[in-house]
């Protein structure tokens, strides 16, 4: 298969950071999912081994890890959403993709500290 | 071999990424609000069980999965398409692929509909 190397590198524009960002909060999600499922596989070992695994993942430290994954989700999915309208909305028109970007920054770190702050403090409340 | 795996335009898989992914907003929005609102205190086998022991929330759940997995593997076989290009790499990297979202798939839906018999 022809491979064709870019001549040219990208700014770090707005829109760029935000599909890099989009692409990692992708791939630790992916690797989330399949922990989720083989960490709930455990419902079907029955009730001792299944409280035995959650008693560890409802740990302080990984209700702190919780909030990051908080962050991957609330950002992955708004931004999917700005995606979505860049191909069938307007946010690809040039008065507005920079806009929409930084809305889909600024929601996402408003959602992540309003649902943050109260996990961290439950975790530390243990 | 040539040009192995590129029979499909991708065009379904591009749309599909999309439609699964309005499908997950609603679906994860109401999981996340299920198990952190609903459920008083830490999860516990017996109130996951008090859900999933009715079809519906195991049908529900069913599609939950089968959309989530969808689109994680179709998100690792867009990265794939997009940084590997050698024949042999690419064939061993979507085979890997192909196995794990199945095997994860079959997991979780054992999971789900085996529950009844386990308890």
């Amino acid at each position: 298969m022809k491979v064709f190397q870019p001549q040219k590198r990208y700014r770090l524009h707005p829109g760029y950071i935000a599909w890099i960002l989009h692409r990692v909060t992708g791939v630790l999600l992916g690797l989330y999912l399949f922990l989720h499922i083989w960490v709930i596989h455990y419902l079907a070992q029955g009730e001792q081994a299944f409280n035995k695994v959650m008693g560890i993942v409802q740990s302080p430290l990984f209700l702190v890890l919780e909030v990051g994954l908080l962050g991957t989700v609330v950002y992955h999915g708004i931004n999917g959403l700005r995606v979505i309208l860049v191909d069938y909305g307007n946010m690809a028109k040039r008065e507005i993709f920079r806009k929409a970007v930084y809305v889909t920054f600024a929601l996402s770190a408003a959602i992540i500290i309003a649902g943050g702050i109260p996990m961290l403090m439950h975790a530390f409340s243990h | 071999m040539k040009y192995f795996g590129s029979g499909r335009s991708g065009a379904f898989d591009w749309f599909f990424q999309r439609v699964s992914g309005i499908v997950l907003l609603v679906t994860l929005f109401l999981h996340f609000y299920v198990m952190h609102f609903a459920i008083e205190g830490p999860i516990t086998y017996e109130k996951v069980m008090v859900r999933l022991s009715s079809p519906g929330w195991k049908a529900l759940d069913i599609v939950f999965l089968i959309f989530a997995v969808y689109h994680a593997v179709n998100g690792f076989k867009l990265i794939i398409d997009d940084y590997v290009h050698s024949t042999v790499l690419r064939a061993v990297t979507i085979g890997l692929l192909w196995v794990m979202g199945i095997a994860f798939l079959t997991i979780g839906i054992m999971t789900i509909v085996n529950l009844r018999v386990q308890s």
